[in-house]
């Protein structure tokens, strides 16, 4: 009985999550459907970041590299053969005959497959990366994972037979809808839920807290740091195959301190190392940038939106350091357990 | 509990004043709403900022001489804060909160590109204030048009200026980490290879550099130095690259694009800067321009207390001109209806040159303007039409 009311309180939010997308979907708003969207991706690089930094205690300012990866990977996986031969002639031969742009009756399958041979590279990726830098801790790490992201950067400028270099990556097809975004979302949900609650997660949290203390007692550190950082990257390329099939054109520029900054300040205000935290804080953040951009308009203040901003972040990092959950979980299984009459 | 309770009330809360603020409806006989999407905040800003002032003041004049099919018009001007997917957001406002009728705006590619496809899928015409990658309408759609010349027109004047005026050996040199400087320097050098000129030395630079030593050694290792150097730069690099040349001893003429056009560069580069040419899409002086420039300065300078900071400010003045003209011509609000009259635009006065669409071209063939500084200012070097122009 209990496993019921515990599997009703997350039903009734994925419900309610489904609903208020299937109303998004009929209204045919595409401005709040953008917003949706954009929460969405958001969601899961917040969400990413918290499993890599928040629980570990690693501070990554180099995942938007990863993003930027999966991103371009994705795009010259899903980009058809026309375009392909228009705007990336210099592809060697093995990339230029693939076009992962098949559907399999209305879904398009390719997309799926492009975003996840994307994501799995990026993944191979953060493991050769991080069998370097997660040895490292507290600053040192933060400059090497900001080092990672210039490398990127300066990459895929300079491959440009791949990426076209500085000029702007466009005409991918715009796969990413409000279903794909969200569904993604849940998937990294639960997943870094699960990590938490799992005995990884306990490591990871124990090793951040003390590390002489966690090796003492015979928690190893580089494995829990090292699973964190590689699922974080993958799911974090997933996002940035999303944000490549939503937006349709970027460019190297796009993928930069701007996003790190946007994604480390939604992180902290939620709480690093609360799963809640990142929901609420990205919802938030996302949330009010946008309310005070409409203000914005209104009064034509200009620039006005990002200082508010930033002013918010300064007053929790100086008041409410730990973020507005801190560590604490809002524990949606319990929504229907303890509190009410049982109802036989 | 009552800590959960609230929580979820709190965020329901949240959601349903978030979707209160959607309800907007548009009066048919109100004013004509246009808008306009500007990089008003973040690095593109001193382009975008003075395009919208000049836009706004062409609005109000306007509206002063009564409007348009005797309605008011209106700029609803949103910043994109040079976000791409706050970009992406504003073009959707347009199409469907706003319902705007068309769209101007922006001065670089990647905001175009970025908010591009959705106005073109309303069917709104879009006509970019600065953008000059004379690729966009095939990258866009049927919709986009551009007011100023395209980067293969004032590349290919460049370097028919260069060969002409100083010989036949030239060094290039460009910013790999922008698109803009990228095909400026592809556009320039198909041009002067196919005058039958030769590069002495190409190099690049990553767009966030300040030192560019490196590139001046090497200029500086070549046997005999070049008769001219090309150098496409951002607007805030050109005052840095410009010294340190000179600084090292390299005297020769320094030719460049648009994004000279700042005050920066006299002001970084000082003395520096003698001997410096670059192409643009207007003089911006009160004494030697045109009458259009004329008077177009002294109105800016009295709405904004101060003279035009560059180019832009009267290529987002003419856009604004050029949108109401058209829907002047068409007669009505229709979408369809001002984007054939945007492609009948014959020989339209703009003040940073005259200005003709067709329905297969919808980049201009405007005039480039070269300007030469002399004494630290922006003197007129030359009005020119390219004999050639790279193919896009």
């Amino acid at each position: 009985m209990t496993d019921l009311r515990r599997a009703a309180g997350p039903l009734a939010a994925i419900l309610g999550l489904v609903i208020v997308l299937a109303l998004l979907q009929a209204s045919g708003l595409a401005y709040w459907q953008g917003l949706f969207i954009n929460l969405g991706i958001f969601l899961i690089l917040v969400l990413s970041l918290n499993l890599s930094s928040g629980f570990t205690g690693v501070f990554s300012l180099g995942h938007i590299g990863f993003m930027a990866l999966g991103a371009y990977g994705s795009a010259i996986l899903t980009l058809p053969l026309r375009e392909k031969q228009e705007y990336l002639p210099n592809l060697p031969a093995g990339l230029a005959g693939v076009h992962f742009d098949f559907h399999l009756g209305p879904f398009p399958l390719g997309f799926l497959l492009a975003t996840l041979v994307a994501a799995v590279l990026v993944a191979l990726v953060a493991l050769l990366v991080g069998l370097v830098l997660m040895r490292l801790s507290g600053h040192f790490v933060a400059v090497a994972t900001l080092g990672f992201l210039v490398i990127v950067r300066v990459i895929l400028f300079n491959a440009d037979h791949f990426t076209r270099g500085s000029r702007t990556f466009s005409n991918v097809t715009p796969y990413t809808d409000l279903w794909w975004v969200w569904a993604w979302a849940l998937v990294v949900l639960y997943v870094v839920r699960r990590i938490k609650r799992s005995p990884f997660g306990r490591a990871m949290l124990a090793q951040r807290e003390d590390r002489w203390a966690a090796q003492s007692i015979g928690i190893a550190v580089m494995p829990p740091r090292l699973l964190a950082f590689v699922v974080s990257a993958f799911f974090t390329a997933v996002a940035g195959s999303l944000y490549a099939h939503f937006i349709t054109s970027f460019s190297p520029t796009v993928f930069y301190f701007d996003l790190t900054f946007r994604v480390i300040t939604m992180l902290v205000v939620g709480g690093m190392g609360s799963v809640s935290g990142s929901v609420i804080g990205t919802v938030l953040v996302v949330g009010l940038a946008e309310a005070l951009r409409r203000i914005e308009d209104a009064t034509l203040l200009y620039g006005m939106s990002q200082i508010i901003l930033a002013v918010i972040f300064i007053l929790i990092i100086v008041f409410r350091r730990e973020g507005l959950l801190g560590q604490r979980e809002i524990a949606l299984d319990r929504l229907f357990v303890k509190g009410g009459e049982p109802s036989s | 509990m009552k800590g959960k309770l609230f929580a979820l009330v709190v965020i329901a809360s949240l959601l349903l004043a978030a979707c209160g603020g959607a309800a907007t409806t548009a009066a048919p006989s109100g004013p004509i709403k246009i808008g306009g999407g500007f990089a008003l905040t973040g690095a593109e800003s001193s382009l975008d900022v003075p395009a919208a002032n000049g836009a706004k003041l062409a609005l109000k004049e306007i509206n002063a001489a009564g409007g348009v099919l005797g309605r008011q018009v209106e700029l609803v001007i949103h910043d994109s804060q040079y976000k791409m997917d706050v970009t992406a957001q504003i073009a959707k406002q347009f199409v469907e909160q706003d319902q705007v009728v068309a769209v101007i705006g922006f001065t670089d590619t990647d905001s175009v590109l970025a908010s591009g496809p959705t106005i073109q899928a309303a069917g709104l015409p879009f006509i970019t204030a600065g953008a000059t990658s004379p690729k966009l309408p095939t990258q866009v759609g049927d919709k986009m048009f551009l007011a100023c010349f395209g980067d293969n027109v004032q590349a290919a004047v460049g370097a028919e200026y260069g060969f002409k005026n100083y010989g036949k050996t030239a060094y290039l040199l460009w910013d790999k980490g922008v698109e803009y400087t990228t095909l400026l320097s592809g556009y320039f050098k198909a041009r002067f290879t196919e005058l039958g000129g030769t590069l002495a030395l190409e190099d690049s630079y990553e767009t966030d550099a300040t030192d560019f030593s490196a590139q001046i050694a090497k200029v500086k290792a070549l046997p005999q130095q070049p008769d001219f150097y090309f150098i496409s730069a951002m607007p805030y690099n050109v005052g840095p690259v410009v010294k340190q040349f000179r600084d090292a001893g390299l005297t020769g003429p320094i030719i460049g694009g648009d994004g000279y056009d700042t005050p920066d560069l006299v002001s970084v580069a000082g003395s520096a800067a003698e001997n410096v040419f670059f192409t643009t899409h207007a003089l911006m002086d009160a004494t030697g321009g045109t009458e259009g420039i004329k008077k177009f300065i002294a109105a800016y300078k009295t709405e904004y207390g101060h003279d035009p900071e560059n180019a832009f400010a009267a290529l987002g003045y003419d856009t604004m001109y050029l949108i109401v003209d058209a829907i002047k011509r068409a007669g009505s609000t229709d979408s369809a209806a001002i984007k054939k009259a945007i492609e009948e635009t014959k020989n339209y006065p703009g003040i940073t040159g005259s200005i003709t669409f067709s329905p297969e071209a919808h980049v201009p063939q405007k005039g480039v303007t070269v300007i030469a500084i002399k004494d630290g200012k922006f003197t007129l070097g030359a009005e020119l039409v390219p004999e050639k122009v790279p193919a896009p």
